[in-house]
């Protein structure tokens, strides 16, 4: 057990935090399964519109190794499949029918659980459609079942604005927790790390069994899978760290101990534009409709996800696979005269050139603003007191320009994911997108190899 | 505000494509953004951003420079007034350091300006914010007796082969306002160097500060020697001593440089780097001389800080964040060698009566290696850290 104090990064104290109340929310009538939600799947459609599936029922399954397989967390039927340019799948829909029918799977007590092979748990898991919630670093993109790990890596705390309570959420919930960590166990050779919240309190962390537990502190991003995977075990080219999402540690439990697929997700419901922001209690891919009953949707922005990492889908969009956050604020767009010029006393900046930088700040309200326009970059120091792992960014975005891949690596990149370099995009005075340009890098590997 | 943004919007529309002024886009963009915030929204993750953009940034400088920009036009005036020997006054002096200095930045901002927006219109791009502090750097750091064409013909080339044909701004190696300087500096040296143009009177020679230093027998005393020259430490501190218009006076600098480190535009330690690079070398004339050495070799390390544009040029040119060092190491062994290089080109080379130009051009063109050195340091750093890891 180590605690690592993060000093990089800042949080964002953005106004309207959810209430830390669980709220169940009634069977939403649709739900959306989007295809872009898992990086590194090849979708191929198993289903036409109109076929009856049950909850369980795999709605698409990768081209390139078919076991791993997306199903529908509903019983229903197929209401439409949308697609983009190109014939690109957006998203398919699926119609509840409320009666919840599911494909049963094998189910095992808690000791059984113990005595399960890494082929068992592989294979329930791909089977059920529950894999991928396993995800792998370098990339972040879906596990690869025929890959080992050296380690895997439960995510149990978040540091984003007005993120979920990880540690709220798991209490009382100890035994299950632990369930879902011997399972993961089967599938690595090498250690599980748990990661929380210095001062955690829910016992489904401190007294898990079987991993190394590790506090971190400190501000965003300190609470991201990157930088754990940073102190503890980095990734070189040609290994792999997978990690989980605590949540989801939850729902293999669930798998394994009730033999049905485990749709159930718990959404923090966040944002000034959100009328009741609570705990809600609801399924992957319920749509924000739902969570966002009686909020008023003019004018505002509502992203799956937080503000630094979410997806604009609208009002009438779904949650996304991997989300345990709403979160909806204003839309910007107002022009202000000479606006550069101005004092800003209500100007939120990491940077000293305004008024409220000096001021004590409380919450803060923010909008789509973009608040200047493109430009080279140009003060490269803002990075470095924003990223929290040992990462020259300025450097890495110029290979990635370049192109130069060794560069790129040499640099670090594959420890690197966008969502490190969020707060970079934030900061940074020529609005330079550092998050899309590591990604950018990342792909470039990829497809090369 | 309503109506100045219809307005704006009305005005938009000539420039819109098909339009007669189409490929003026990018003047009508920098009047719009620079009247009315862009007002654009973030389609994608974060759908935040930080209230700072690059025209608080640059304006910052800009603002900076004020003190210096103040000192500079009044001691200008002074100057004329105290070598004329008439009596002084202040708004005299204000009156005629303006009619002095004012007309140089018109022409820098003007002549400059113009090739600013010639690339932008033809490489269809954003009119960049870097030049409002370029103009004005250029501008003070001309001699205030220079010819309005030579000033136009050395911001041209600043901008042009300073700037834009690397790309712009953001993408220079070298500091656009020097290479301007250095242009002028060595294509037009009767008007830029000498002991005639540093006072805007005709015909009126005072040596500056360092050209009284550098001209000291050996033998005598330097500080000696300044005095009888009228240069004490007091008013060379202050700026009320000939010069380039706005270097002067280190106390105007000082006011800037504290304006740009509370604001974090500047960063500090290229600054630190710069005055202990040149306490450091000062020193070792100082206190490691001879006795037969060069007079100007016993000048105290502290004098020579408020001499020459060594304030002026470590504050705002070696702070330049696109020119100078990228790494925070490599901004302080960047800044040491500015500061050591401009003793020596001062003290050692009687062909440049001030280094601080050419040595940080000269580091300028060093800031990538230096950059690579300290990079690649990481990588080994990084690499040995994972491997002891794993």
């Amino acid at each position: 057990m180590a605690v690592f104090c993060i000093k990089q990064g800042k949080d964002i104290r953005l106004k309207g935090a959810a209430e830390k109340e669980i709220v169940a929310m009634p069977l939403p009538s649709k739900v959306a399964i989007q295809p872009s939600d898992f990086r590194g799947l090849k979708p191929r459609l198993c289903v036409k519109v109109d076929d009856v599936v049950k909850a369980g029922t795999p709605i698409l399954e990768d081209k390139v190794y078919s076991p791993i397989k997306i199903v529908s967390p509903v019983s229903g039927k197929v209401a439409a499949i949308h697609r983009g340019e190109k014939r690109f799948l957006l998203e398919i829909v699926i119609e509840a029918d409320g009666r919840q029918e599911a494909i049963v799977f094998p189910k095992f007590s808690k000791e059984e659980i113990r005595q399960l092979t890494k082929e068992t748990v592989e294979d329930l898991l791909l089977e059920s459609g529950l894999w991928p919630v396993i995800r792998q670093r370098p990339f972040s993109r879906l596990a690869h079942p025929e890959e080992s790990p050296k380690s895997i890596f439960v995510h149990a705390m978040n540091t984003e604005p007005l993120a979920l309570d990880v540690d709220f959420i798991l209490r009382g919930r100890e035994a299950q927790f632990q369930a879902g960590l011997d399972i993961l166990k089967k599938l690595t050779q090498g250690k599980i790390y748990l990661c929380a919240q210095e001062g955690a309190k829910s016992q489904a962390l401190t007294e898990a069994q079987g991993v190394e537990i590790h506090y971190f502190s400190g501000p965003h991003p300190a609470g991201n899978a990157g930088t754990h995977i940073h102190y503890l075990d980095p990734v070189h080219k040609g290994d792999h760290v997978w990690y989980v999402e605590a949540q989801d540690v939850l729902r293999i439990a669930s798998l394994f101990l009730e033999g049905v697929y485990p749709a159930e997700r718990i959404v923090a419901v966040t944002g000034e534009g959100a009328a009741k922001r609570i705990y809600a209690k609801t399924i992957v891919g319920a749509p924000l409709s739902l969570l966002l009953a009686e909020s008023r949707l003019e004018g505002m922005r509502c992203i799956s996800g937080s503000i630094l990492t979410g997806k604009d889908v609208g009002p009438g969009g779904y949650l996304r696979f991997y989300d345990s956050q709403v979160t909806v604020i204003p839309e910007g767009g107002q022009r202000k005269f000479l606006g550069w010029l101005s004092a800003g006393f209500d100007k939120y900046t990491f940077s000293k050139t305004f008024a409220s930088s000096f001021l004590p700040q409380g919450e803060v309200s923010l909008t789509t603003d973009k608040h200047g326009s493109d430009r080279a970059i140009v003060l490269n120091s803002v990075y470095d007191r924003l990223v929290a792992l040992d990462i020259m960014t300025y450097f890495l975005v110029k290979a990635v320009y370049g192109e130069d891949i060794e560069e790129m690596e040499r640099l670090g990149i594959l420890e690197c994911d966008e969502e490190d370099f969020a707060l970079c995009t934030f900061a940074c005075p020529s609005k330079t997108d550092v998050g899309a340009m590591i990604r950018q890098g990342l792909d470039l590997i990829e497809r090369e190899g | 505000m309503k109506f100045l943004e219809e307005q704006i919007k009305k005005m938009g529309k000539l420039f819109e494509k098909g339009k007669p002024l189409e490929k003026f886009y990018p003047l009508y963009e920098a009047l719009d953004t620079f009247l009315l915030t862009p007002g654009t929204t973030i389609p994608k993750a974060p759908f935040v951003r930080d209230a700072v953009d690059l025209k608080r940034v640059m304006s910052f400088v800009v603002i900076a420079l004020i003190p210096c920009l103040c000192m500079g036009i009044y001691n200008v005036g002074y100057q004329m007034e105290a070598a004329q020997g008439a009596a002084h006054s202040f708004w005299g002096a204000v009156a005629s350091g303006a009619a002095k200095v004012i007309p140089i930045i018109l022409v820098s901002y003007l002549a400059g300006g113009l090739w600013e927006v010639l690339f932008a219109v033809v490489r269809k791009h954003e009119i960049n914010e870097g030049f409002l502090v370029t103009g004005i750097l250029y501008a003070l750091i001309l001699p205030p007796t220079i010819p309005l064409w030579q000033a136009a013909v050395g911001i041209s080339f600043g901008v042009v082969f300073g700037k834009e044909i690397f790309g712009g701004t953001g993408m220079n190696v070298f500091n656009p306002a020097l290479v301007a300087r250095a242009f002028v500096f060595f294509a037009y040296p009767a008007q830029i160097s000498g002991s005639t143009v540093w006072v805007a009177l005709d015909g009126y020679t005072r040596a500056t500060p360092l050209a009284v230093a550098a001209a000291t027998p050996k033998g005598q005393s330097v500080v000696q020697a300044l005095q009888e020259a009228g240069y004490n430490f007091g008013n060379m501190f202050a700026g009320f001593i000939p010069g380039s218009i706005g270097e002067t006076s280190a106390l105007a600098c000082l006011m800037g440089l504290i304006f740009l480190l509370v604001t974090r535009v500047a960063s500090w330690r290229a600054v630190a780097g710069c005055v202990l690079g040149f306490l450091t070398m000062s020193s070792i004339f100082y206190f490691l001389r001879g006795p037969q050495k060069l007079a100007f070799f016993a000048l105290p390390p502290h004098w020579h800080l408020v001499m020459g544009g060594f304030a002026f040029g470590s504050v705002f040119m070696a702070t330049d964040p696109v020119s100078s060092s990228a790494t925070d190491a490599g901004r302080w062994i960047y800044g040491f060698l500015i500061g050591v290089l401009t003793v020596l080109i001062r003290v050692a080379n009687p062909a440049y009566p001030e280094g601080v130009m050419l040595s940080i051009l000269f580091m300028n063109a060093f800031a990538p290696l230096i950059d690579h050195f300290v990079v690649e340091n990481h990588i080994k750093r990084r690499l040995r850290l994972l491997y002891r890891k794993a």
